[in-house]
């Protein structure tokens, strides 16, 4: 039996697998200030559903996997270790520096950022080392050493280190780490060519620095998490999910916390992936994960999970930039909360002010007062104020109609419906927005693409967004409410080791490439092994036309450069990946190999899996009848199923709602829409 | 046609589709541009306009490039060539006929509907690497005239027909301008972006009819009128003047030129007029604004000084009223005078006239001065790239700060310059090395050079660098070393510019201020670039963040007490008596 949970900031959840791989799924509150009795209530509520007790169940686990919000949470809430920086001489302003680059040029109510690191514990060194290697200025050993003094007195409990030119050589780095644990045993540090070892040095000390910052409190964290579980009758192995869509053993987080910052939204394509290929081969996926303040967009692309860079904590320009590789997860601030208003000149505005959980939309009778999002679905019909969440929650339908009568139909001079539908429908334009960006950036049509929608509400407006992208179908899988805990279930013990290497076609130098390419697989093979499990090595080149600013992945079958004909096969794998994502190719252009990284991939589990959900089984009919609202139709009689209780296969044609305790789908009067046999819905226009 | 009135949430939705076929025409120029302007500077600009120019929508794109430029640009094309056809590509850089400068190279195309109707125009606007000066340099402030500056310059030249490029233009260019490659690379990429405009907003038509679209602009503009309108009204009434002065440059006379600005807010009309008529004739030399740079200078000052959420298009432009005087160097040019930096120096201290002029209204209104550029941090490197043999030409961004303080906070630092507003990228010093053959040995922000006031301005930023293994030229045109950028309402003058050549033996020799230096190998350039003026009397600073800038190194403890009043305690606490009594609260 395996265990998956992701803490997200209400609830835990989780995914429990028996041994013949069915599934089901639990949630239990999330306790911000711990979070992990929210993970060992999930399991006693699983445990409870099976009658036995929550050492019976964990004692039958053989691995717990977890997804963890405690380290982007702590970088936040400024909760991280006093950190102190060493860079070279020259260059201390390298974190105030940052890109460049700025959001909304004619606001002005936005002073620049601080730094991550303080500029008063960034230390230089003087060394230099040049960009093809050469040691310019050697590491002034002394100088060091008065720097390490300096930090001592500054009571600092990470340090990080960054010096120009480390991927390319990193003797400095090392012997600046060297000195660091002989000097102060017990103070972790992290060099930022070991962390992150890409060209770019901004990034890298970024990387370098956040690491080091949270590796204390990680440390603490999964140390507790593991004795907790140990105690509570779990005997078995502790994974932690990471930022790029994998896990590893809790043991590597602690080693480099960096790599599960975005540990638990990284699992949604993970599971798109997995959905998209059970229903219907599909290697183009478009993910959303929905929340009550955010709407998560990942993608797949041609079978591959879309990775990016650009990691921002908190929004992009005014936080931090990771720039450690991530699964790419675009988060819109449009979700349930969203409020609406109409400004003075009569425009309707949804966003970006959310009302959260608190007080929430109008209709949940938390004081919340401005209409928002869900207050709009209300309206419509699509939530049953009844029965809401299985009918835990009571709706204030009443409430809701006023507050959207006052602040939107009045002020725009329309009907209240209206009012409720324009408020969906401008919160569909944006996720449809940030969704084309994504897409155009990821090389992907739509038209040959499927559209997952996950999480609570996504079920509300995903008919409307796959219209508007032009995606012939929706797929809302039957794990939708808990998506990235079943994706944590469907991923694999990943891992993946970069080095700078920069050659070109016109003069590649061979020499460079195959001691990079040496000491990657010697770094995949030692992860292997301490997996101990299978494992394979995939390389992947960073390469650019000569003169861009901007690499791109172009994943290597084998990494093999010894020959013309090999050089010449990975243009060819340029050049497509290029087109792919640019719509051009340069043939008269030479090609930069900037990076290579090998990506180690070992099942998690032994033997495959359906990760099938256990449903339970209903009556096949309609449960009853709504009024519905929809555009262009008005008021439609709609009727009601319930999700366990749909035949499988079985097309029915628009208007429907569909509900279970997780969630509300509505599927409108030109679609139509069936459960698959293992009991995701999928949805379709009607054919014209 | 369907006059039916859009309500406010229809207009929500296709503004925002709107400004989504601009986002993906950028991201085509951002992701498939050759030269570092485009790829790394992000220097370039994508906007819809009707059919008769109008300015619908740029999204988030340089301000200098596009609030005026394209509409004269889109109208000076319909004048050219009163017989578009579906397919028709214009380049257009010509300063003379709407351009900002002749570095922006811009394509600019129709969009026809289904019936051979011209409904929209789409611009691209790219900065150059190089656009065949006589000198390797795209800002060359020295040119007597559009001779001695040697750019092509294309007033609306057919570069398309039936989507396939004229040859003979693309050979021309080829022959002209430095690094042809390169150039090459950067006009796929500006022609790409139009086609991809061209596509979406075909199939945004198909969705919602092109007359419904034509009628939306029309509404929009109604609606960003009323915006303009409302920010207008809650400025206080008045007629004030600014000024902001340029270093004495080739060209410029000895005492500097000095740029004036009269405005006049009517709050009960909704209305701004910025006069510029009050300023000298065109000189000879680079410098002069073209008419689009004078414009958009202008109005980015007033733009800076009002509620930021108003959208910036036709619409709200009705409520600004920019009057020009032709044959004047902040106006509208006469040819053969130069305009080959017109998107910086003199359009800065436009733009700095009017917002400090605003400042100077009432408290809550206005900006500091933005720093002044380009310094050699921020100039164009040339030579022969010694590790591949070839000559290379591109503008690098190692360092700029500029951010001048806002009522509301302290400044963004990197701005640039206040045309930029900050949308410009840093380069990365791995990056640079990789690029050219140079090695940059320092690059700092400078301590003690931040224009101080309730909110500060950004301080400056220092750069040592130099090249590798061969000689390096740098072109550069650095105002600001005798004008440093003045604060308002108190708020003191950020740092000044300068420049030096280090010497192998390490000795330093000053450098002109506008200048194309050789750098021989084992030699450096220093280049210290403005930063911002601060906002309001640094005594009235929150002793807090001058603790903390001291704390971190920015300003030491004389200058916060002699200039914030603020007094620290050993160890960095408030000495919160002493600080009382300097800043004479009693």
């Amino acid at each position: 039996m395996r265990f998956a949970t992701d803490t997200g900031g209400t609830f835990t959840d989780l995914v429990v697998e028996e041994d013949d791989g069915t599934i089901t799924l639990h949630k239990a509150p999330t306790t911000p200030s711990d979070p992990v009795t929210g993970v060992l209530d999930a399991l006693r509520v699983a445990a409870d559903a099976r009658g036995i007790s929550l050492a019976q169940l964990l004692a039958r686990g053989d691995s717990f996997i977890h997804g963890t919000t405690h380290a982007i949470n702590a970088i936040i809430q400024g909760r991280t270790a006093r950190t102190a920086l060493i860079v070279t001489a020259g260059h201390r302003d390298m974190l105030l520096f940052r890109e460049g680059g700025r959001s909304e040029p004619f606001n002005h109510a936005h002073p620049y950022p601080q730094p991550y690191i303080p500029r008063a514990l960034t230390f230089e060194v003087p060394e230099r080392i040049m960009a093809g290697g050469v040691v310019l200025t050697p590491l002034d050993e002394v100088a060091v050493a008065d720097v390490l003094d300096a930090i001592a007195s500054a009571g600092v409990e990470a340090i990080a280190v960054s010096l120009l030119w480390s991927t390319v050589n990193p003797a400095h780095e090392l012997r600046v780490g060297e000195m660091i644990a002989e000097r102060f045993p017990d103070v972790p540090f992290s060099l930022s060519h070991s962390v992150n070892p890409t060209l770019r040095e901004f990034r890298r000390a970024s990387s370098a620095a956040i690491d080091a910052s949270l590796k204390p409190l990680m440390g603490a964290y999964l140390g507790s998490l593991e004795t907790r579980l140990a105690e509570a009758g779990f005997a078995g192995r502790v994974m932690v999910l990471t930022s790029a869509g994998g896990m590893v053993d809790a043991s590597e987080v602690v080693v480099q916390p960096i790599s599960a910052i975005n540990s638990g939204p990284s699992m949604a394509p993970i599971a798109g992936r997995h959905y998209a290929l059970r229903e219907g081969d599909y290697t183009s996926v478009i993910i959303a994960d929905t929340g009550g303040t955010t709407y998560d967009i990942s993608i797949v692309a041609n079978g591959r999970v879309a990775m990016t860079r650009d990691l921002w904590i908190g929004e992009p320009y005014r936080g931090h930039l990771a720039g450690f590789p991530s699964v790419e997860v675009k988060s819109v601030g449009a979700g349930g909360g969203s409020i609406a208003r109409v400004d003075a000149s009569g425009l309707l505005h949804v966003g970006p002010q959310s009302a959260g959980a608190m007080p929430g939309p109008v209709c949940y009778r938390r004081g919340g007062t401005l209409p928002t999002v869900t207050d709009a679905c209300v309206v419509l019909g699509y939530l049953d104020p009844d029965f809401f969440l299985g009918g835990k929650m009571k709706l204030d339908a009443e409430g809701a109609r006023r507050a959207i009568c006052e602040h939107v139909a009045e002020p725009l001079g329309i009907p209240v419906e209206e009012a409720a539908w324009a408020i969906v429908d401008l919160a569909t334009e944006a996720m449809v927005q940030a969704i084309q960006d994504l897409i155009v950036n990821q090389g992907i049509d739509p038209a040959t693409a499927v559209l997952i929608g996950g999480g609570g509400a996504a079920g509300l407006n995903s008919t409307f967004i796959a219209r508007r992208l032009g995606c012939p179908r929706l797929l809302i899988p039957e794990t939708g409410a808990a998506m990235s805990a079943a994706g944590a279930m469907m991923s694999d013990i990943t891992a993946e080791f970069a080095a700078t290497v920069h050659s070109n076609t016109a003069r590649f130098d061979l020499e460079a490439v195959s001691g990079a390419i040496a000491d990657l697989t010697a770094r995949a093979d030692a992860f292997i092994a301490r997996a101990g499990r299978e494992g394979k090595t995939q390389f992947v080149a960073e390469a650019r036309y000569e003169g861009q600013a901007w690499e791109i992945d172009v994943p290597l079958p084998e990494a093999e450069f010894s020959t013309a004909a090999a050089i010449d096969d990975f243009r060819a794998r340029f050049e497509a990946e290029h087109l792919r994502l640019f719509t051009i190719v340069d043939p008269a252009s030479e090609i930069e190999l900037i990076g290579l990284r090998a990506r180690v991939q070992c099942p998690a589990r032994s033997g495959g899996s359906s990760f099938r959900l256990a449903l339970a089984r209903a009556e096949p009919r309609s449960v009853g009848m709504r009024q519905v609202y929809f555009a262009g139709c008005g008021w439609v009689e709609t009727p009601v199923w319930r999700l366990e209780a749909l035949v499988p296969e079985e097309p029915i044609d628009g208007p429907a709602l569909i509900e279970s305790d997780f969630t509300t789908i509505v599927v409108d009067p030109a679609a139509r829409f069936w459960r698959s046999e293992p009991g995701a819905i999928l949805i379709e226009g009607l054919p014209q | 046609m369907t006059s039916t009135a859009f309500n406010g949430a229809q207009m929500a939705v296709l503004r925002s589709r709107f400004d989504g076929v601009v986002r993906a025409m950028s991201n085509t120029l951002l992701r498939t541009g050759r030269s570092g302007v485009l790829n790394r500077a992000r220097d370039f600009s994508c906007c819809i306009l009707t059919r008769n120019g109008d300015l619908i929508t740029a999204a988030d794109s340089l301000p200098i490039h596009v609030l005026s430029g394209p509409d004269l640009m889109a109208k000076s094309v319909m004048d050219f060539h009163p017989d578009q056809r579906p397919g028709d590509a214009f380049l257009h850089n010509s300063p003379y006929h709407g351009c900002s400068h002749p570095a922006d190279l811009s394509v600019i195309a129709p969009v026809f509907d289904g019936q051979g109707r011209h409904r929209f125009t789409l611009l691209a606007k790219a900065h150059q690497a190089d656009i065949g000066n006589s000198q390797p340099t795209t800002y060359m402030g020295e040119a007597v005239d559009v001779y001695h500056e040697g750019a092509l310059i294309f007033p609306a030249v057919q570069v398309q027909r039936g989507w396939q490029d004229i040859d003979d233009v693309i050979r021309m260019c080829k022959v002209r301008i430095r690094v042809p490659h390169q150039w090459h690379g950067d006009y796929l990429s500006t022609v790409g972006a139009v086609r991809v405009g061209e596509r979406n907003l075909t199939a945004l038509a198909d969705d919602i009819g092109w007359d419904r679209l034509e009628d939306f602009a029309a509404q929009w503009f109604d609606y960003s009128e009323s915006r303009m309108a409302e920010a207008i009204a809650a400025l206080p009434s008045g007629n004030v003047s600014g000024t902001s002065t340029h270093d004495p440059f080739p060209g410029l006379p000895v005492e500097g030129l000095t740029i004036t600005s009269h405005i006049a807010v009517d709050p009960a009309q909704g209305r701004v007029t910025v006069d510029l008529t009050d300023n000298p004739d065109c000189m000879p030399c680079g410098m002069n604004l073209s008419e689009a740079c004078a414009r958009t200078a202008a109005m980015i000052g007033v733009f800076n000084s009002i509620n930021y959420q108003v959208p910036k298009n036709a619409g709200s432009f009705r409520r600004i009223e920019v009057q020009l005087r032709e044959g004047c160097i902040a106006g509208i040019p006469v040819h053969p005078f130069s305009c080959s930096a017109a998107t910086t120096n003199i359009a800065d201290r436009v733009a700095n006239s009017v917002q400090t002029a605003l400042a100077g209204l009432q408290d809550g209104i206005g900006m500091a001065e933005v720093g002044a550029v380009i310094a050699p941090s921020a100039g164009v490197v040339s030579g022969i790239d010694p590790r591949s043999g070839k000559a290379f030409v591109n503008q690098v961004f190692l360092g700029m700060s500029g951010g001048a303080a806002s009522p509301s906070a302290d400044a963004w630092w990197t701005v640039g310059h206040v045309g930029n507003a900050g949308l410009c990228c840093i380069d990365g010093i791995e990056h640079a090395e990789i690029i050219q053959p140079i090695l940059v040995h320092r690059r700092a922000f400078v301590p003690d050079s931040e224009g101080a006031g309730r909110t500060n301005g950004a301080p400056s930023t220092i750069i040592e660098f130099g090249p590798v293994g061969g000689a390096i030229d740098i072109a550069y045109l650095s105002d600001g070393y005798v004008n440093a950028p003045a604060g308002v309402r108190g708020g003191g003058a950020g740092g000044g510019a300068d420049q030096h050549l280090i010497h192998a033996d390490g000795s330093h020799e000053r450098l002109p201020s506008c200048a194309q230096v050789r750098v021989e190998p084992g030699e450096r350039i220093l280049a210290v670039s403005c930063g911002g003026g601060g906002y309001g009397s640094p005594l009235e600073r929150p002793p807090e963040k001058v603790l903390r800038d001291m704390a971190e190194g920015l300003i030491c403890a004389d200058r916060a007490r002699d200039i914030y009043g603020v007094v620290a305690l050993p160890g960095g606490a408030l000495d919160a008596q002493a600080t009382h009594l300097l800043r004479g609260n009693g």
